[in-house]
């Protein structure tokens, strides 16, 4: 390691067996045609379906929870294996990465930061294992908290051993697949400050009084859902953590929330413009191949540069995470910087494609199997989930370049 | 250590009074400054041992150029370690290593390369500048421009074309020119960014035949080599402006009050700094990467072309959004901002445009005609 420049920049042998590892495991089990956006499969009932038989492979190769120690299903991988993994399976556009993303992502996680040990045992290894068990959703955002989300209003009342859960939820992805919600709720109101009031709860999505509504996207997609709780009977053993620490402890596990840290959207990213740059190579337009277009050619290099610098921004990560330092500011800058990559590079896409670009996934017309027609129509709804662009540039703002709150 | 050093060092020898004082100096540089980085062991810091030098790895380099960016540091350190210690070092014979890298090591002599010469063309391939045996020597003829700091050079690298007869052979070869020669005629350019670029006339002026750098007709891959370190260097410097700017734009965000509280608590200024932070240690990150992929032997010549260009649209970008932030301060004489502002111009060119390294990082990726199957990269990676 170097005195003034303390980052390394390579891969070591492990990292590259896993790449191997990966990308035979793409070629076996992945069929040419799909290229799957990792929001997108709870849609149609085929796709998810084959995510969740993807799911049970990776859970066998001990992929789907690497991080995870090994007691709890996972392989204890080293933050650079999994970013390695994340870029790698994105790029092969491997479904069934994250079964929703809520229990893989956070819930498990989450529970073994501060949740009991027998609700460890209970939900971890359905989760570790790819069950349809392991799915879950999450209910935090509601009609009128988005981004100021300790403004929710769904209540949870204490009535001797259960909680009475009433209110609504919206956004909330995966719910019509999910076994399991992990629901943020208010159980005390009389607190001045509206941070202390919360707590978190799982909830069975078979309890009765539980309405799930279906809400569409605007290409028809069945992401997302409103999700209503009338008398909603929940047991208390089933509160995480402690009553109405629930903001506190969210804060801690949010981190999780961009757990691959820009390293799936690296992956597909590397996709596109790999894709891109074949196309270019191929194809003909006014008469010469685009890849002799100066413009096409700048635009490529110019998304280049750009990649690469969102690789850094990851390797960055892993190597803090290995040394042992809390990435603060660098989860939302990942995030800021990929979600516009991922824009720029979808409409880079539109213009190398031209006006096959608003061809249907599956017409004849299609070209680069609809990959940027997906990215496309999805690239909006990622930059938003999980924190809008303006939500983690306040975060970047406040704590790393120490500026006043601005809100 | 070192950069702590570095930074101490030219905050003292150098505050921005003296820049500004440097700036309308013919010299254009500090020679007692000079003396005292040679005492700190800094034109040597990557020559060999054996000729006065620390022996020291790139990434040591890479840290110094960021500490003269981020401080700035009028001269032609750029032009004599970049442009030419380190090409004799890579590949100057033994005879003439032992020659002048001790007297580089030592801050005695000064360096330059010259190269440019037509400025329609971005690249080295259309040199005029040309050389005919003569009876025991070489005699250059010719003009070239946009030379750093040739005004106080006591020597120059010199890229010229052998000629036969009439004719100018295609190959290339790299002459180091002793600037006391009779026949070297030398004029400062007016530049608007405070550093010197001077142009060069040669009329018979005599070299001698052991003064070929490298294998006369074959320097194409040297000076596309040293060019390559060259622009990663120029990086590492625009790199640790960038930083300067940053930091003291945020400085200013969070001291500047207007309608009862910092601008910093705005979410304009807020989004706008955070844009330029993310920026900076992007830029940041490519450079290392680039620097530690050639101190490894590794082929680097894209990621060098990548950092380039992130470079020259950083430092660009980073330079105006910060004067933004400033206001009207940020446009006057007597801020510091200014002093970075106009030399971005003076760095976006050295070596050579963005499109130039445009062209080479889509060449890189493999932009080009492909034959009848191409297939998609083995790896994300």
């Amino acid at each position: 390691m170097h005195k003034g420049v303390t980052m390394e920049f390579g891969l070591g042998q492990r990292e590259e067996a896993l790449l191997k590892e990966v990308r035979e495991f793409a070629g076996r089990e992945i069929p040419d045609s799909c290229i799957v956006n990792f929001l997108d499969e709870e849609s149609r009932d085929e796709d998810w379906a084959f995510s969740l038989s993807v799911s049970k492979k990776l859970a066998e190769k001990g992929w789907l929870v690497m991080s995870w120690p090994k007691r709890y299903g996972g392989r204890d991988a080293s933050p650079l294996e999994q970013i390695v993994f994340a870029m790698e399976s994105a790029y092969w556009g491997i479904p069934g990465l994250s079964m929703g993303v809520s229990g893989t992502g956070w819930v498990g996680p989450s529970l073994m930061l501060y949740g009991n040990e027998e609700q460890r045992q209970k939900y971890l290894p359905a989760i570790a294992s790819g069950s349809p068990d392991g799915v879950w959703c999450t209910g935090y955002s509601e009609p009128n908290s988005g981004s100021d989300f300790a403004s929710i209003r769904t209540k949870a009342v204490r009535q001797g051993d259960e909680y009475i859960v009433n209110g609504q939820k919206v956004w909330t992805s995966c719910a019509h697949r999910a076994r399991w919600c992990w629901l943020a709720a208010k159980t005390n109101s009389n607190d001045g400050k509206p941070q202390d009031g919360i707590s978190l709860l799982i909830v069975d999505m078979k309890s009765p009084g539980i309405t799930i509504k279906p809400l569409l996207n605007y290409s028809g997609e069945h992401i997302f859902n409103e999700v209503f709780f009338d008398n909603v009977h929940v047991p208390a053993v089933d509160l995480v953590g402690e009553e109405n620490r629930g903001w506190y402890q969210l804060m801690k596990s949010l981190a999780y929330e961009r757990h691959s840290f820009g390293g799936q959207s690296y992956g597909l990213g590397k996709r596109i413009l790999s894709s891109l740059i074949k196309y270019a190579g191929e194809t003909k337009r006014n008469g010469r191949l685009m890849a002799n277009d100066p413009i096409v050619r700048h635009t490529l290099a110019d998304m280049a540069v750009e990649l690469e610098t969102l690789k850094m921004f990851i390797y960055e990560i892993a190597w803090k995470l290995g040394e042992g330092t809390v990435p603060v500011y660098e989860a939302s800058r990942n995030k800021s910087f990929a979600d516009h990559l991922l824009e720029q590079l979808a409409l880079a896409g539109t213009e190398i494609l031209g006006a096959c670009c608003q061809a249907g996934q599956y017409s004849k017309q299609t070209r680069l199997k609809g990959l940027i027609q997906r990215q496309y129509l999805m690239s909006p709804g990622t930059a938003i989930a999980a924190g809008t662009d303006e939500i983690e540039k306040n975060i970047i703002g406040k704590f790393k370049l120490g500026l006043p709150r601005s809100y | 250590m070192l950069r702590t050093m570095a930074r101490e060092f030219l905050a003292g020898e150098c505050p921005k009074s003296r820049i500004r004082e440097l700036e309308k100096d013919v010299k254009g540089y500090d020679p007692g400054t000079w003396k005292r980085m040679a005492e700190l062991g800094w034109m040597g810091l990557l020559l060999p041992e054996g000729y006065e030098g620390s022996g020291a790895d790139l990434m040591d380099l890479v840290v110094l150029m960021e500490e003269m960016g981020r401080n700035i540091l009028p001269g032609p350190f750029f032009s004599t370690v970049a442009l030419a210690a380190l090409p004799i070092m890579d590949f100057g014979s033994k005879d003439q290593q032992a020659r002048y890298l001790p007297r580089i090591a030592s801050g005695e002599t000064v360096w330059t390369l010259a190269i440019n010469e037509d400025l329609s063309d971005s690249g080295f391939t259309k040199v005029r500048t040309s050389v005919r045996p003569a009876d025991v020597a070489y005699m250059l003829n010719g003009k070239k421009t946009f030379v750093p700091y040739a005004n106080v050079a006591d020597y120059m690298l010199v890229l010229a074309r052998m000629r036969n007869g009439r004719a100018l052979e295609k190959g290339l070869t790299l002459f180091i020119v002793n600037m006391k020669q009779p026949g070297i005629e030398t004029a400062v350019i007016p530049t608007i960014t405070g550093e010197t670029l001077c142009q060069v006339k040669f009329k018979n002026v005599m070299i001698g035949v052991d003064d070929v750098l490298g294998k006369a007709g074959a320097a194409e891959n040297i000076v596309s080599q040293l060019l390559d370190k060259a622009a990663l260097l120029k990086c590492a410097e625009a790199s640790g402006a960038c930083q300067a700017i940053l930091e003291m734009t945020i400085a200013y965000a969070k001291e500047r009050q207007q309608f009862g509280k910092p601008i910093g608590t705005f979410q304009v200024i807020q989004h706008r700094l955070v844009d330029m932070l993310m920026q900076v240690e992007g830029l940041q990150y490519l450079v290392y990467q680039a620097a530690w992929l050639m101190s490894a032997g590794a082929d680097c010549a894209t990621q060098i072309a990548m950092a380039k260009v992130k470079a020259n649209r950083v430092y660009q970008c980073v330079a105006l959004d910060g004067i933004k932030i400033h206001g009207a301060i940020g446009f006057s004489m007597d801020h510091d901002i200014g002093l970075y502002y106009r030399r971005v111009l003076a760095s976006r060119f050295l070596p050579y445009d963005t499109g130039y390294y445009m062209e080479k990082v889509a060449e890189g990726i493999g932009v080009r005609a492909a034959g009848r199957v191409q297939r998609l990269p083995s790896s994300a990676n």
